[in-house]
């Protein structure tokens, strides 16, 4: 298959090879093999941190139906996502999402044709609510159930409704768990860059927000804050930065954060927050766009995909539209409600996954930790 | 009416399919027996779960299109094993557009024991050196519960047992972990055997047979697992508050 086609021109088949499908099943599953074209219809199930998201994708870029239910004001009170949380609300807000997706697609469990749901990374027990799910329904509907990388498909989500995004390309996977440079090449053909040492940068932005006293989630809080400071205010420390590598470090930035404002409390000056804010979000953006146009210098691509909820950053967005313009360089950015978790996204990987033959087995367990490959 | 019953909230674990004239297929693992962290966690039955309720209708030769209604094992028990059987009886009752129903694992564990003259206290393990229980006293065709489901460290279970006069039988992994401190209570106390330690979904699905025939039904969106515990969110709270001071 052309890395590049996404024209679903020719036919495709999914065979039933996959041992699950055998017995009494398999009748019926050979009558419903059947080609893959623009018409699929695919469910997503994202459950992989605290967003949980149910969408109906068609042809793998087409959204009929995108639905998310935000916990961010049920985590805001503990001041961070508590795991044990967002495991319990997946539970309870999951089947409503999957019916609301359904109907907002005016589609029926009926005319799907396969469902793709996060495999990981993410925290375990809210990756077992999705995944739990999606197995039973594609169970009973006797159809593919593709298990889903959520770095890939973070990718993905440039796609969605944008027929003018190509491989290959240089994609930043920026939020609040994963930094990270990938090198696309084309479907299920990455090579990582590089990423954080320590922290995410929406991690990063957190931490500083909540030593600030901002509000949960902190990463929009500075990015206000910042429209009203001066980003030259302070120069905090752009490390790594000018080293060879794709890899970035937030800690020592976060440390210098911390100790200016202490010192600053110390000798009985005024903090002026928004300076602060500014400030760091200019170290944080520098940062990410050196490295970056670092990753498209050496890689020789013309293209760059962000993606990521740190990717609804006004400060990172405009940085890299400038240094992307300066360089013609063409930069792809989702709309903001596909750059934070979804299922759209999850939904036009599996697509991808299965026009390549690639599905799950029943017995596929969630990793926590599943490395993009 | 063909049910099909999904009991996921203990280390043992069961699938079963039945009517009013019985269980037609079940499957049942055990991972108590077995050592290790990796068999306490109720995530290991999230690679068994779909694979053996297929197993249990080819087994009977029916299709998922047989299936009138879908009960489930709400716990307490497993945190992660009742939120996976939870999920997957609402995303079956939901793509086939039956009724479901949840029943505490603890009337499952009363109700399978129900012949015995004296009073029942069901007793599952509920970690962090506690026990989830209940009381129940058998009554014509079944049992009826006589206390809140309650979640209390066994000392304090034994004492509540001593000071209340009159027999009872205690089943469940938990009366068997603790044992030793019910069996301090004397004669008066009368602890099932390891047959009897387990929630099972052919107890489930006799139960909610005639709730689904009644059309007691529970909603869809609103069944969640029985947790018990509000502590955990407040646990958490107190720890970060904690990491933020130091
Ligand atoms: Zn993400």
């Amino acid at each position: 298959m052309d890395k590049d086609d996404w024209s679903f021109g020719e036919s495709w088949r999914v065979e039933p090879s996959d041992p699950t499908w055998t017995g009494t099943q398999t009748a019926i599953k050979e009558q419903r093999v059947e080609e893959w074209d623009d018409e699929t219809l695919v469910l997503g199930i994202e459950t992989s941190c605290d967003e949980t998201s149910a969408s109906v994708v068609r042809g793998g870029r087409d959204i009929l139906s995108n639905v998310i239910a935000s916990q961010t004001e049920l985590h805001g009170e503990y001041g961070g996502i508590v795991p044990e949380v967002a495991a319990r609300a997946h539970v309870e807000a999951l089947t409503p999402a999957i019916r609301e997706a359904l109907v907002r697609a005016d589609a029926t469990f009926w005319d799907l044709d396969a469902v793709a749901v996060t495999l990981g990374p993410g925290l375990i027990g809210s990756l077992l609510v999705g995944v739990a799910e999606a197995k039973a329904i594609a169970s009973v509907l006797d159809i593919p159930f593709v298990g889903v990388n959520h770095l890939e498909a973070h990718i993905y989500s440039n796609f969605l409704g944008n027929y003018s995004a190509k491989w290959p390309a240089v994609v930043l996977v920026i939020s609040g768990g994963h930094t990270m440079l990938v090198h696309a090449r084309g479907h299920g053909d990455y090579e990582i860059l590089g990423g954080t040492l320590d922290d995410a940068a929406g991690e990063a932005f957190d931490k500083v927000a909540r030593f600030l006293g901002l509000d949960y989630p902190g990463g929009p809080e500075i990015d206000r804050l910042s429209l009203l400071g001066n980003p030259d205010a302070v120069r905090f420390p752009r490390s790594m930065v000018g080293e060879p590598g794709f890899d970035v470090s937030y800690s020592g930035l976060k440390t210098s954060v911390t100790n200016y404002v202490r010192r600053l409390e110390y000798e009985g000056n005024e903090i002026n927050v928004a300076d602060v804010a500014a400030s760091f979000q200019q170290a944080v953006v520098d940062i990410e766009v050196a490295k970056t146009l670092a990753a498209v210098d050496h890689t020789m691509v013309d293209t760059l995909f962000l993606c990521g909820g740190v990717a609804a950053n006004s400060g990172l967005r405009t940085g890299l539209e400038k240094a992307c313009l300066d360089r013609s360089i063409t930069l792809h950015v989702p709309p903001i409600e596909l750059c934070t978790d979804n299922a759209a996204m999850v939904a036009s990987c599996g697509t991808a996954l299965l026009r390549r033959g690639i599905y799950t087995s029943l017995d596929a367990a969630p990793d926590p930790n599943l490395p993009l490959k | 009416m063909l049910v099909l019953g999904i009991e996921t909230a203990t280390p043992q674990t069961s699938v079963a399919i039945g009517s009013e004239q019985g269980v037609v297929a079940s499957a049942l693992v055990s991972r108590a027996a077995l050592d290790g962290p990796q068999h306490k966690s109720g995530a290991i039955y999230n690679e068994w779960l779909m694979p053996a309720i297929r197993f249990c209708l080819e087994g009977a030769g029916i299709g998922f299109r047989n299936i009138g209604g879908v009960a489930v094992s709400l716990g307490p028990g497993l945190y992660t094993g009742m939120r996976v059987g939870v999920a997957t009886a609402k995303a079956l009752a939901q793509a086939l557009s039956v009724p479901i129903v949840g029943m505490a694992s603890l009337d499952l564990l009363a109700y399978e024991v129900r012949y015995s003259p004296r009073p029942i206290c069901a007793v599952l393990d509920g970690r962090r050196k506690e026990v989830f229980h209940a009381f129940y006293r058998p009554s014509p065709g079944g049992i009826q519960r006589m206390t809140e489901y309650t979640v209390e460290r066994a000392e304090q279970l034994a004492n509540g047992i001593a000071s209340k006069p009159g027999e009872v039988l205690l089943v469940g992994n938990g009366a068997l972990l603790y044992r030793e401190i019910f069996e301090e209570l004397g004669s008066s106390v009368e602890i099932g055997t390891m047959g009897h330690a387990f929630p099972r979904a052919a107890a489930l699905v006799e139960l909610a047979l005639p709730r689904l025939y009644r059309e007691d039904f529970d909603s869809l969106d609103g069944l969640k697992p029985l947790y018990l515990r509000h502590s955990a969110k407040r646990i958490q709270w107190e720890r970060i508050r904690e990491s933020r001071s130091a």
